[in-house]
């Protein structure tokens, strides 16, 4: 109906004219999507088909595929430790990061959003973080963690206690790229959260405050709710970011030790980069895929119904 | 009427970026230009390739840090020393990544004329059909390897071929502080030679909390190594060489002990773990965490210059079962590609001969640590220098030239190497965590037989 | 009384964790102005200050022209998905069609495929088309950006119906609301995704080591990569300034635009 209103169709003849017009919305559509789907067939589903399809066979070493295999990938895939390991550690290192993350920079967010003197700098330097790329934080950190020369032992040793083999020890190795990746993603998303914080109507807090509502009470029932979109927003952005983790993996770990951080994503960069496996890799992105697919219908299925919008 | 602005919008946008090629690409001409400024009259490059003008070949290499400032002094010399050849070094990235670009261009007229690999990429170059053996341009020209180092050539030596140039070579030494031996009351010039012997000294030199006996990386080539001077095979078929490989035989008695060893040290309390990163183990031992490690002998002389106390260099141990039979050649070689403009690789074959020159050999040494291929640099003024400096610096000659050629110490050749290098690591990790060593050991070599037997089959 | 205690208070919970985050980069500046020996001996604080670490980055890296290439990309892509990513949505929230939750969850789906699988095949149109070396081979394949079309649709959905309804009864043109309504209504969106674009591209790591083969257009984070060596020991002083060099104009683009970001956050309340 509300294509009858639109001025500057090119009006042909009667009978056609109906089926024009009935058709306009698509054809709108299809202009301002044609971009996207442009360069999402160009750079997504056509490597993603290629990938699905290599992961029915057996490359040779120059990638080509020789020998249809069927799903003698994936079987392999199904009983091999080494994937069952990657899996564990994806979705550790996915629960390790992605509340924590969210979780300090909200509360940092909380901090400087009270109106007191110098906020600015301190809002500066918790968002510095945002500005120190994947490639120089990972440097820095390896400093850091240096088993000998690292910061974090020297002050542990001088306080008494025993060096830890951060990177080095299966046990560890995993939290200490988590605390790596939380670090460098808190500048973002207290930036986001804070700007959501901001945005909140004070009028809210000043009939809450007439009502003697606790500092909590408000939290629970007025920030939060109202922040829900922006929350949402964040969550969904560390959780794509997680899923997809590779510099900090690469320069820190490499993978190891005992696989212990070879998620998904590298494990995949190994096997088609290092080993050329392109078979397994294949296998590996198409079982990721699905993996990411169903945690994001379950999160639009029960997160976005818990979002308010304005 | 918003369709046609949509499309200038477009329009627009895809003429802006077009734009923005255009700039790269000349911005990419002009790189190119300042790259090889050392070398050529400027402006000439452009002009047809046939006459006048020096022939352009690119090579791609993995040299980063000082390997890369030295390597592209030596290219600029070469470049300076005539005018009918330009090389351009480019940095591709880790060995793995060049590889993997090069595959995709390989025979294509984008492939470089010079490509750096590692050594264990060998069996996958020659396999490749990408490549030019070196071996054609030797015979055409008569050129005289003999003047080569023998042990290195042996390594790319493959059915009496010689496939590419050796360039950047080392070899695992043992590194121990001197200091630290006088303190327990060890021989500072005698150092251990055997695995028990090892053991010994390390238990002494612990010092519980704060310093370690003895350290490997936990990198497989060091595993190879230790397998190789005990004249033990990584594969069957002669280590690949007389056929191609169809099982790994590193888990064999050799392997056993190795990890035997390690994990005897590991549960004593003498064996410290830093991990697979060059770096951090040089600072454990340069911060006296651990007195004893495997380094590449590329890196003594930087440990010597940078340690606060005095550092001996000797053999890598043997087992006391087996005699000495010596190392394989570790680093990469220089391959040239097939399929592209013969100029191009006559460019190529011309840098390969000038990086053998003693000159370029000497300042190579050097500059980076890796061995001379041709041994009369070692009578370079600058190395004799250095060498006084650091008489150190000869133990890594002695042990390889002590080396005994056999198919042993000539180093497997298997091209799914990457690979089994990465499974005896995860091993290598596991044991330092308890694993039963027959048991790390049996599945790194499960693993590798796994991927030799798939692709054996993706090969038919 | 108690006002003045929770101030303290406050401040000092200010203090501690403004210097736990900051503290990392705090350490690489240190660390840049130490000499190897120094070094190594796992020192904090240097005896004396050193500028050769910096000298050397410098000399051995065209770091400036890095910088500048890092910016272009950032800035193109940036601008790129900006453009691709609000069209699709506007088509989304503003334009019904037939199959519309269909196809949007089509675009949603390409947000699950992970970039290191596509990596291998992308490399071989890149190569096809010719663009190794050049500046669009690092920016085109990213225009298009599910995720930011996902923000600006949940953004845009919060436009209320009535204005649209109203423009269209006032004859204003499909495209020309979307420029001139939606664009502005949303600008604190737009910034957000465009911070977001911004920094990804600038972090971007393997792509750009994949589709350049010399130094014209290459990026500061394969510089970083060109510091650190593998076998030869890595001179750490250096690699140091050479982070330090590098997260410099970022922190300073940050620390300037970080005021317009809370704004442009900001102007979001007066909807």
């Amino acid at each position: 109906m509300k294509d009858s209103l639109e001025m500057e169709q090119p009006i042909l003849t009667d009978q056609p004219l109906s089926w024009w017009k009935k058709s306009l919305n698509i054809r709108t559509a299809c202009l301002y999507l044609l971009p996207s789907f442009f360069l999402f067939a160009v750079f997504l589903f056509y490597p993603m088909a290629k990938t699905v399809y290599l992961s029915f066979f057996l490359t040779d070493q120059q990638g080509i595929a020789n020998v249809f295999v069927g799903l003698e990938n994936y079987q392999y895939l199904l009983q091999s430790e080494s994937f069952r390991k990657s899996i564990k550690a994806t979705i550790l290192f996915v629960l390790y990061t992605v509340p924590t993350g969210v979780m300090i920079a909200l509360a940092l967010a909380l901090l400087t959003n009270e109106k007191v003197k110098g906020i600015g700098i301190f809002r500066t330097m918790y968002a510095s973080t945002m500005g120190v790329s994947v490639a120089a934080s990972s440097v820095v950190w390896l400093f850091l963690f240096h088993p000998s020369i690292g910061f974090f032992n020297k002050i542990i040793t001088a306080i008494g206690g025993e060096s830890v083999s951060w990177l080095l020890d299966p046990s560890w190795a995993l939290v200490s790229i988590s605390v790596t990746t939380i670090w460098m993603n808190i500048g973002f998303s207290f930036l986001i959260l804070l700007g959501g914080l901001q945005n909140i109507d004070e009028q809210l807090y000043e009939s809450a405050k007439i009502d003697g509502a606790s500092y909590l009470y408000k939290l629970r029932r007025i920030t939060i709710p109202m922040l829900s979109p922006t929350l949402f927003f964040v969550l969904t952005v560390s959780l794509i970011n997680a899923f997809q983790t590779f510099g900090q993996v690469d320069i820190l770990t490499q993978g190891g030790p005992s696989e212990s951080t070879n998620v998904i994503v590298y494990s995949i960069y190994r096997e088609a980069f290092v080993n050329y496996q392109f078979g397994t890799a294949s296998a590996q992105s198409v079982f990721l895929f699905l993996c990411i697919l169903i945690v994001t219908i379950m999160q639009f299925k029960f997160g976005e119904k818990k979002v308010h919008y304005q | 009427m918003r369709k046609s602005i949509m499309f200038v919008t477009m329009l627009v946008l895809l003429l802006v970026v077009a734009a923005c090629s255009d700039d790269a690409n000349s911005e990419n001409a002009e790189a190119k230009q300042n790259n090889s400024s050392g070398g050529a009259t400027e402006g000439q490059q452009e002009s047809t390739e046939e006459d006048a003008g020096p022939v352009e070949a690119t090579f791609w290499h993995a040299m980063s840090g000082a390997g890369q400032e030295s390597l592209e002094a030596i290219v600029d010399n070469f470049n300076d020393s005539q005018d009918d050849y330009t090389i351009v070094p480019e940095f591709q990235g880790s060995y793995e990544e060049a590889l993997t670009k090069f595959r995709t261009v390989a025979g294509t007229n984008d492939a470089p004329a010079i490509i750096q690999t590692f050594e264990v990429g060998t069996k996958y170059m020659i396999d490749s059909g990408a490549i030019e053996p070196v071996q054609t341009f030797i015979d055409e020209e008569g050129y005289d390897t003999s003047i080569l180092e023998e042990n290195i050539l042996n390594y790319y030596t493959v059915d009496d071929q010689l496939y590419s140039m050796p360039f950047n070579s080392s070899t695992p030494v043992m590194l121990y502080n001197k200091d630290a031996f006088e303190e327990v009351g060890l021989d500072p010039d005698n150092p251990p030679q055997t695995f028990a012997e090892i053991k010994d000294a390390a238990e002494q030199l612990t010092i519980e909390g704060e310093r370690y006996g003895f350290s490997i990386l936990n990198y497989g080539w060091f595993f190879e190594e230790l397998v190789a001077t005990q004249g033990g095979l990584y594969v069957n078929n002669d280590n690949g060489r007389s056929a191609d490989a169809t099982e790994a035989t590193f888990h064999g008695k050799e392997g056993l002990r190795i990890f035997e060893w390690i994990d005897d040290m590991n549960q004593a309390g003498t064996y410290g773990n830093f991990g697979s990163n060059w770096d951090d183990i040089r600072a454990a031992f340069q911060s006296e965490q651990t007195a004893m490690y495997l380094d590449s002998s590329a890196g003594v002389a930087n440990t010597i210059e940078t340690a606060p106390f005095d550092v001996g260099v000797a053999f890598i141990p043997h087992a006391e079962e087996a005699e000495r039979h010596g190392v394989i050649i570790g680093g990469a070689s220089l391959w040239m590609a097939k399929g592209i403009n013969e100029d191009k690789q006559q460019a190529a074959w011309e840098f390969m001969k000038f990086l053998q020159t003693p000159e370029s050999q000497a300042k190579w040494h050097v500059d980076t640590g890796y061995f001379a291929i041709n041994p009369a640099a070692y009578k370079e003024e600058i190395v004799k220098q250095r060498w006084e400096q650091y008489p150190q610096l000869s133990v890594t000659v002695d042990q390889l030239q002590a080396t005994k050629p056999s198919a042993a110490t000539q180093g497997a050749l298997i091209s799914v190497f990457p690979e089994s290098r990465q499974q005896v690591v995860t091993s290598l990790e596991n044991l330092l965590q308890g694993t039963d060593p027959q048991e790390a050991l049996d599945r790194a070599a499960k693993e590798t037989n796994r991927v030799i037997e798939q692709q054996a089959r993706a090969n038919q | 009384m108690n006002g003045l205690l929770k101030k303290i208070a406050l401040y000092l919970v200010l203090t501690i964790t403004a210097f736990v985050v900051f503290f990392p980069i705090l350490y690489a500046f240190l660390i840049s102005f130490m000499t190897g020996g120094e070094l190594l001996q796992g020192n904090l604080f240097s005896k004396s200050f050193h500028l050769e670490n910096y000298q050397k980055a410098f000399e051995r890296l065209p770091l400036a022209h890095y910088l500048m290439n890092s910016f272009i990309i950032s800035l193109s892509v940036m601008i790129g998905q900006l453009v691709v990513s609000s069209m699709a949505a506007y088509a989304f929230v503003f334009i019904p069609f037939k199959g519309r939750d269909a196809i949007f969850f089509l675009f949603i789906s390409t947000m699950m495929i992970p970039w290191e699988a596509t990596m291998i095949p992308n490399f071989i149109t890149i190569q096809q088309l010719d663009w190794i070396n050049t500046y669009q081979g690092l920016t085109i394949p990213f225009f298009a950006m599910a995720f930011g079309t996902f923000l600006l649709r949940q953004h845009f959905k919060t436009i209320p119906k009535e204005l649209d309804e109203a423009a269209q009864v006032a004859g204003i043109s499909r495209f020309k609301f979307f420029v001139k309504i939606v664009v502005p209504y949303c600008k604190n969106s737009l910034i957000t995704l465009g911070a977001y674009s911004f920094l990804t591209t600038w972090n971007m790591y393997l792509w750009p080591l994949l589709v350049t083969n010399n130094d014209s257009v290459r990026t500061v984070q394969i510089g970083l990569k060109q510091l650190r060596t593998q076998e030869l020991a890595t001179d750490w002083g250096v690699v140091m300034a050479g982070v330090v060099v590098v997260i410099i104009p970022t922190l300073v683009l940050l620390f300037i635009g970080q005021k317009y970001l809370q704004k442009g956050l900001a102007q979001g309340a007066l909807k």
